[in-house]
């Protein structure tokens, strides 16, 4: 577009644009912005974000304070001059239908400051950003100080495998304060799952601010170390079906000798396993303690009505008496054993996965109760 | 070209309009009628997706609530999200404003293929038919990305999503070559590339994306279909597909789709800031020049929704700068709109309202896309609240607040009269407030650790998400209000004339609604569009219907 040299100035027959007008409102907008910068700055974490829980967080906080701290003048400037210029160059009563605004088409300086200013930042952000990305995939020492455990995603549940533990430890993770662990994580390949229907998840924990997706036939080592005591939700954030709104997992973080413990009682009930004494009967339970176990963890998925009202799974309001459906998912005769059995252990259907008891936090205690409270239903 | 050459473009032959109302109304060649019928049916698509919102919101007023059941939840938001991208902003900026506008302000009497834009059209009722109706054979559950190998697991109704989004994505690539050659060799004469209006600037970048891009998720979705009916496997990684694979095509297009959904829109806030501020848009060329370097970029950032899926280290960074280019000619394009306010002479009408509420929440949205363009801050947000409410930010604050902008400016070219000017502010305000009150707290419960795509959620979020359902609701009812406005128009709106806003485009040079053939004579064009200070730049134009404001 033609531009003379008189367009160069801001300023034209219609008026001059940079009035005392306009640097009243640019004081304000700065104003507003170091004031809001500064509580940037100065405002604590909380509650604006969660914990920082692992060392990355606060690396990774300190990036979007970084990016907020220069989106918060962008923000007040571009809203700020819109509502000035509104208000300042509103078409007024008097004004004539034929009256028009300025002509100037264009402003090379300003246009190389709003061109120049955004790119600065972008790189500035994205060199910042470029040094925080390796803390998840460490290569070298970082990676051969840590412990190495795996993370396998399950419908709807999630599997962690502890190097020199035998048996998987469903759903709610121990860690130890301080130490770093690189994670594998996957999920379960279709070959290998009796359902046939492997899914994409993801091991999110929000106070880590770490997440990695866990697909099926890919292991992605994924690196943290926690940096406080406590419990931490796990979150699955890829959607991978009906129970996806309840797949949540716990990362327990515990002080060293805590964790140590913890590790010991594993190994212990693995070599009580391996000598025989299976500590499973099925004592006596009480109906009125499972009927507030059934309605803590298994209205998610269950209703206690007939079997037609399905959530996730199938109602159980008439489990032991139901003449249409004699026996369980896993074929056998609904009698007290075999729904304690499918309790603890699991079962895959039409409909998808029950997990292990494990998952569902329960002990043999709750198993009994649950059993007890079944029988009593007849709806 | 002198104009003395151009004597054969101005003469060409005219077909006799249409005589019975099905060639008139139903399979019409008219770029005008098809426009309508778009607006039409994505607009009774936007209806029935806009209210699977609704209910997704009435389920999430509380945790654990059982309005809607799991399944049912899963499909209202995958149907929603398809509904929304493919069968109503896509068509609606393209195939209604493109159709409807752009032949007129290039000074054309129509797209280069009339028979072809038609065939185009009515693939696209089929194709919303075939989505809606998959709720009869279990609807797609696992959202609008459909990722395997969850979507192979699913019942038949997403292979008829799978239908859908092929029909779709078939009629908009051959809408983008329609246009893109009504482009390039139909403009009037003495119109050179850069006095082009910039809503042309926009669909023509915006067709060549359509054109190009929309072959990949072609590809991606005929795979998605063989493997689901025939077993081939393409994504399923027992049997040796990758499902990373899926990830990679789709987004290869759907990340231009991005700004196929805004592009058009930047075009209609090009056109309502000059007419409204009654002055020439700042910086033409550098915001003609940004719709294409955006355009170019879009396909070398489509990995950046793929940073947890596991991705080398040197690819995240790569997309994550790739990514923080296109904030660059963003911002370009939003500093020199605002640029065209100073100075001006401004006329507060409605479209301009819609436009000042895009650049507000427009600018937002940018601003969280470049959030979640870093990667470690990305790794933490992904797939959370956080995302679903930068995605309404462009989508809605962006692409509808445009679509709006550019319904209330271009109402009276379609139809001869105006809408109600203190309802249209209404519907504003109404809208701008509920869209920032469903939208804005996302951010913070996201943050907070919130996942997408979930029928319950932790009651740590339960008054958050109450407070946003209740300003769905709000929102929904703010196009009620649109709805009354544009029937009550029909008989009670003010008649328009050829120019009521004072535009200096082709399209306002002629009566309104636009004639049969749009242009007695074709224009010709003398210099750029928006030059308020002069003189019309137009030659062969009825002098009657020139009835701009000049100084």
């Amino acid at each position: 577009m033609a531009s003379d040299g008189e367009s160069k100035r801001l300023k034209d027959d219609q008026g001059h644009y940079l009035d005392a007008g306009f640097w009243r409102a640019v004081w304000v907008m700065a104003v507003i912005s170091v004031v809001l910068m500064a509580v940037v700055v100065a405002y604590p974490i909380d509650p604006w974000f969660l914990p920082e829980a692992s060392t990355t967080s606060v690396d990774i906080d300190k990036l979007f304070k970084f990016s907020m701290f220069f989106s918060v003048p962008i923000l007040v400037f571009v809203n700020g001059f819109l509502i000035y210029f509104a208000i300042r160059y509103r078409r007024r009563p008097e004004d004539p239908d034929s009256a028009i605004g300025s002509q100037i088409h264009d402003h090379r300086a300003l246009e190389t400051w709003w061109t120049v200013v955004p790119a600065v930042l972008m790189v500035t952000l994205a060199v910042l950003s470029y040094f925080v990305i390796p803390e998840y995939y460490p290569t070298g020492q970082a990676a051969a100080s840590a412990v190495t455990m795996e993370a396998i995603g399950h419908k709807f549940y999630y599997e962690f495998r502890y190097p020199g533990l035998r048996n998987s430890v469903m759903n709610d993770a121990h860690l130890p304060i301080g130490v770093p662990v690189t994670m594998d994580i996957t999920s379960l390949e279709s070959s290998q799952d009796v359902n046939n229907e492997a899914v994409i998840h993801s091991f999110w924990v929000p106070e880590f601010r770490i997440k990695q997706d866990m697909v099926p036939g890919m292991v992605v080592p994924l690196h943290f170390t926690p940096r406080e005591t406590g419990t931490f939700r796990i979150v699955c954030t890829e959607f991978c079906g009906l129970g996806h709104s309840h797949m949540w997992g716990k990362v327990i973080v515990d002080s060293r000798s805590d964790f140590d413990k913890w590790y010991a009682d594993q190994k212990r009930s693995e070599q009580a396993e391996a000598k025989g004494v299976q500590p499973i009967s099925l004592a006596p339970g009480d109906a009125g303690a499972g009927q507030t176990t059934f309605n803590a963890k298994c209205v998610a998925c269950h209703k206690a009505a007939p079997f037609e009202q399905k959530l996730v799974g199938p109602g159980l309001g008439n489990l032991f008496h139901d003449p249409s459906h004699p026996n369980l998912v896993t074929g056998k005769p609904a009698t007290p054993a075999n729904v304690a059995d499918i309790i603890e252990h699991g079962a895959h259907g039409d409909m998808g996965t029950m997990p292990p008891m494990q998952v569902n936090g329960l002990s043999q205690k709750d198993v009994a109760n649950l059993v007890a409270y079944l029988q009593t239903l007849h709806k | 070209m002198s104009v003395a050459d151009l004597g054969h473009v101005r003469t060409g032959h005219i077909h006799p309009p249409p005589d019975t109302f099905v060639k008139k109304y139903v399979f019409s060649l008219d770029h005008k009628v098809i426009g309508v019928q778009y607006f039409i049916t994505s607009g009774l698509f936007f209806v029935l997706a806009g209210l699977l919102a609704e209910l997704m919101r009435a389920q999430l007023t509380g945790p654990n609530n059982h309005v809607l059941s799991v399944a049912t939840y899963n499909e209202a938001f995958s149907v929603h999200g398809s509904a929304m991208v493919w069968l109503v902003t896509i068509p609606v900026l393209t195939g209604a404003f493109g159709n409807l506008i752009m032949p007129l302000q290039i000074g054309a009497r129509d797209v280069a293929f009339p028979w072809l834009n038609m065939v185009s059209f009515w693939m696209f009722p089929p194709a919303g038919i075939l989505l809606f109706g998959s709720f009869l054979f279990g609807a797609p559950q696992a959202g609008w990305t459909e990722y395997p190998p969850i979507s192979l697991q699913m019942p038949f109704g997403t292979s008829m999503w799978c239908m859908a989004i092929f029909l779709i994505g078939v009629s908009s690539t051959i809408t983008g070559i329609n246009f893109l050659v009504t482009i390039v060799k139909m403009r009037a004469p003495g119109m050179t590339w850069t006095r082009m209006p910039l809503f042309v600037w926009a669909t023509g970048v915006t067709a060549f994306l359509s054109f190009i891009a929309t072959a990949n998720l072609s590809a991606a979705l005929a795979g998605l279909f063989i493997e689901r009916t025939f077993g081939v496997p393409f994504y399923d990684p027992a049997k040796g597909g990758s499902p990373v694979l899926w990830q990679h095509v789709f987004w290869f297009y759907s990340h231009p789709a991005v700004y196929i959904m805004i592009l058009p829109a930047f075009g209609i806030v090009s056109e309502v800031l000059p007419t409204f501020c009654r002055r020439p848009i700042f910086g033409y060329k550098a915001i003609a020049y940004s719709s294409v370097s955006i355009g170019l970029l879009s396909f070398m950032v489509w990995a950046h929704h793929m940073f947890t899926s596991g991705l080398q280290h040197w690819e995240q960074f790569a997309f994550m700068a790739l990514t923080m280019l296109i904030a660059i000619p963003t911002g370009i394009k939003i500093f020199s709109w605002l640029a065209t306010m100073w100075g001006a002479k401004i006329h507060l009408c409605s479209p301009l309202l819609f436009v000042l509420g895009f650049l507000s929440t427009f600018t937002f949205g940018g601003i969280t896309g470049v959030l979640l363009a870093s990667v470690p801050v990305d790794i933490h947000e992904h797939a959370t609240y956080f995302v679903v409410a930068h995605l309404h930010y462009v989508l809605f604050g962006g692409s509808m607040f445009g679509i709006f902008a550019g319904l209330y400016y271009w109402w009276p070219k379609m139809t001869g009269r105006l809408l109600d000017e203190r309802l249209a502010k209404l519907h504003f305000w109404l809208m701008f407030i509920s869209f920032n009150a469903t939208f804005l707290p996302m951010h913070w419960i996201g943050l907070h650790g919130m996942p997408r795509r979930v029928a319950t959620y932790d009651p740590i979020y339960a008054s958050t998400n109450l407070f946003v359902s209740i300003s769905a609701f709000v929102l929904g009812l703010s196009f009620l209000i649109f709805a009354y406005n544009a029937l009550r128009s029909a008989k009670q709106g003010e008649v328009a004339g050829p120019n009521p806003w004072g535009g200096r485009t082709l399209e306002w040079m002629i009566s309104s609604p636009a004639p049969y053939y749009n242009f007695d004579e074709i224009p010709i064009v003398l210099s750029g569009p928006y030059d308020y200070g002069k003189p019309l730049p137009y030659a062969n134009i009825k002098p009657e219907l020139a009835t701009v404001p000049t100084h």
